[in-house]
């Protein structure tokens, strides 16, 4: 009886956890910044990467570039699967990174990226944004370009973090509703 | 085709720098200001800052004499292609000329890529991220208040009018007072509290702004105007000091007035009265400065008449001999033996009083101690064994020896009653009468000897009734007990007496001595004298 229970307990917190219920809207801008402070100390990092930080292969990354006119008379969806497209790029590449370099060091610094941007995922998410699916073929078209090594690649994350995904989050209509 | 469209953007060129020709104010003191600025930190050229989200304004300097067409300034953005600004020029001082182009469209995040060209040689080149490179205006509505605190003011002003940017900012404050900065870098918060300033000083108050470097970066603001602020005296030591003062003023007039209304009794605690026997010796201390012989001896003996004056005035007392001692052989007493005083005798209906003074005279001169015990052995054991006195052959033949002190002695001595007498008022007189052994404690009763110290009734054994006395031929013969069972201390101060008495003191022990030997364990021997004879002598 006491196994049953305790995995009737487990599926109901699971299913609970698969529904999109609605998350509580993270808004606090710090949660961010957090982020964006780790990504910089990771771009320093590369900085001083030696072995294996030459790509073999260029990886798609997003366009970091704002422009703030044009950006403010967007749609925020758009501008939320824009976001949500280019963190899933960054992640293909940060992985495809990791298995190339070498350093157990950098390694660390690699996850800690990769499992930020799930973050940024999640916290996207509590803001009641369209959910971003990848497209089954693996390639996305709109805004990107490649880039051959880690230090390009780690600031473009630093920069899109700083740029497009701050913008989308710090003026998130689920968090001006709140506010307001 | 290609011609058209390479010639446009050339077109647009030279109507641009027509138009900033003509119009000079593009460059004007504001940017001067930063520029200087950016002078000293800055070294990377073309030196770059933002302004704003929308511009980004970048300069070089040269000595050329100012050839502005000279100069190809171009950028790229990331991933899309390049861009030419128009360069203008500013004449400076000297033959220097500042060359600066100004972007007015921009784009934040993204890497860009700036060339300068001069001819055909580039000059520089430089990547920058324009959110990195900001350089705002100083805080506007700088505002410098007194909290109420002396050494406190309270500062506030207005954030850079940025949109996107309002939670990025960090601000530094500088308090300037003579001879001395301080400086303090504020994050976020667009006011601030001064504390631990100086009371009732001057302080001129400025700040200065900057992007706190994480999303958006850039170089330090220029200060703002100095606003000038004196901050509080310390008013608040002076009221606390005059509070103290009066306070400190009414406790002192307190504490006087209880001292003088207390006076007496404070005196009287700190400095008690020390009792002095001056009252009972008049004259001692004035006249005779405290000689006490002196005063003795002027004062008319009167010290050692009291005494006599004391025993004058005491009731005699009879003593009666209550309890019996052990005896060694008797020894005869012969009557008319001159061996010693106090032998119990005939006495002759003779004034005791006259006998005093020479029984005094006589023994106080003549007493030996050990002397004095074998010879009080003697004259116990010859009692024993004397014959009966006349009249009171009661008394003495009575088996068992009490002493008593009966203060009537018109009783009958030969009662035998213990009587109690203050110890202080009566003569000792030992009325023996015992034939046999006794045992070895005899009761002396009520002895009237106390510690023999100086008391003046110690003396008193040579209480002699005078007149009272019966007068019956009886005398008394002082005799020691023996071991009494009274527990009073005899010592040894009789020898030290002026002589009346013959009490010969000794510790008291309740063994009788067997035989007639110098007594080395000390019996108890008490000698009191009373002896009527007239003619005896102590030997």
């Amino acid at each position: 009886i006491l196994k049953t229970t305790y995995i009737f307990i487990l599926l109901f917190i699971w299913t609970r956890l698969g529904l999109p219920s609605p998350l509580r809207p993270i808004c606090d801008p710090r949660v961010l910044d957090r982020f964006i402070k780790e990504a910089r100390d990771t771009e320093f990092a590369m900085r001083s990467c030696s072995e294996g930080c030459s790509l073999a292969e260029p990886l798609s990354v997003p366009l970091t570039s704002v422009d703030f006119a044009i950006w403010e008379k967007g749609d925020v969806s758009e501008q939320a699967q824009e976001v949500q497209s280019g963190l899933w790029l960054l992640a293909q590449a940060i992985s495809a990174v990791r298995v190339s370099i070498t350093s157990t060091a950098l390694h660390s610094l690699l996850d800690n990226s990769h499992s930020n941007i799930h973050s940024i995922g999640q916290v996207i998410r509590s803001l009641n944004f369209p959910e971003y699916t990848p497209p089954a073929d693996g390639t996305v078209h709109e805004d990107t370009w490649r880039v051959s090594s880690t230090l390009e690649l780690f600031r473009v994350h630093t920069n899109f973090l700083r740029g497009k995904v701050r913008l989308l989050l710090s003026h998130a209509p689920a968090c001006r509703r709140d506010s307001t | 085709m290609i011609r058209l469209r390479q010639l446009a953007p050339w077109a647009l060129l030279l109507v641009f720098t027509c138009c900033q020709n003509a119009s000079p104010g593009l460059w004007d003191a504001g940017l001067e200001k930063k520029a200087d600025l950016l002078m000293r930190v800055e070294h990377e050229e073309p030196r770059c800052f933002a302004e704003g989200m929308r511009d980004l304004t970048c300069f070089w300097d040269e000595a050329d004499g100012g050839t502005p067409h000279l100069y190809r300034f171009t950028y790229t953005y990331e991933n899309e292609e390049s861009n030419e600004c128009v360069v203008e020029s500013q004449q400076r001082e000297g033959s220097e000329t500042r060359y600066f182009c100004k972007l007015l469209k921009v784009q934040l995040f993204g890497l860009l890529d700036i060339r300068v060209y001069r001819g055909e040689t580039l000059l520089y080149n430089r990547n920058l991220l324009i959110n990195l490179v900001f350089l705002l205006d100083p805080p506007a509505n700088l505002t410098v208040t007194r909290t109420g605190k002396p050494g406190q003011l309270k500062l506030s002003w207005l954030p850079p009018p940025l949109k996107y940017m309002e939670n990025s900012m960090m601000y530094e404050v500088s308090c300037t007072t003579a001879g001395s900065r301080m400086e303090k870098v504020v994050q976020g918060n667009t006011e601030f509290t001064l504390r631990s300033l100086r009371p009732g000083t001057e302080y001129a108050i400025q700040v200065r702004v900057k992007p706190d470097g994480l999303t958006y970066d850039g170089y330090w603001s220029d200060w703002t105007l100095p606003i000038s602020m004196r901050t509080l005296p310390d008013d608040a030591d002076p009221l606390i000091l005059s509070f103290s003062v009066i306070i400190s003023f009414i406790l002192v007039l307190l504490s006087l007035t209880i001292f003088l209304s207390y006076r007496r009794f404070l005196i009287k605690k700190m400095w008690p009265l020390i009792p002095s026997p001056e009252n009972k010796f008049p004259g001692l201390f004035t006249v005779y400065g405290g000689n006490f012989q002196e005063w003795l001896g002027h004062s008319s003996g009167g010290l050692w008449q009291r005494p006599g004056f004391f025993y004058l005035e005491e009731l005699p007392v009879m003593l009666e001999v209550l309890s019996e001692a052990t005896m060694s052989p008797p020894v005869q007493i012969q009557p008319g033996d001159s061996r010693a005083p106090g032998l119990l005798k005939e006495t002759t209906q003779e004034n005791e009083d006259e006998m005093l003074p020479k029984a005094d005279s006589g023994m106080e001169k003549k007493w030996d101690p050990d002397l004095q015990e074998n010879w009080l052995m003697d004259q116990f054991q010859v009692l024993q064994q004397s014959s009966t006195p006349p009249s009171q052959s009661s008394l003495l033949e009575s088996k068992d020896a009490y002493v008593t002190l009966s203060q009537n002695f018109d009783q009958h001595p030969g009662e035998g009653k213990l009587e109690d007498i203050s110890e202080e008022s009566l003569p000792l007189h030992v009325l023996f009468g015992t034939t046999e052994t006794s045992t070895s404690h005899p009761d002396l009763g009520s002895l009237p000897q106390s510690s023999g110290s100086s008391q003046l009734s110690s003396q008193s054994s040579f209480e002699y009734p005078h007149n009272t006395w019966p007068s019956k031929s009886l005398t008394y013969a002082c005799l020691t007990m023996a071991d009494s069972g009274i527990s009073t201390d005899y010592s040894s101060i009789s020898s030290s007496r002026t002589g009346m008495e013959c009490i010969y003191t000794n510790d008291y022990k309740n063994q009788m001595p067997k035989e007639r030997q110098p007594l080395a364990t000390p019996p108890t021997h008490t000698g009191c004298w009373v002896q009527e004879q007239h003619n005896s002598s102590p030997t």
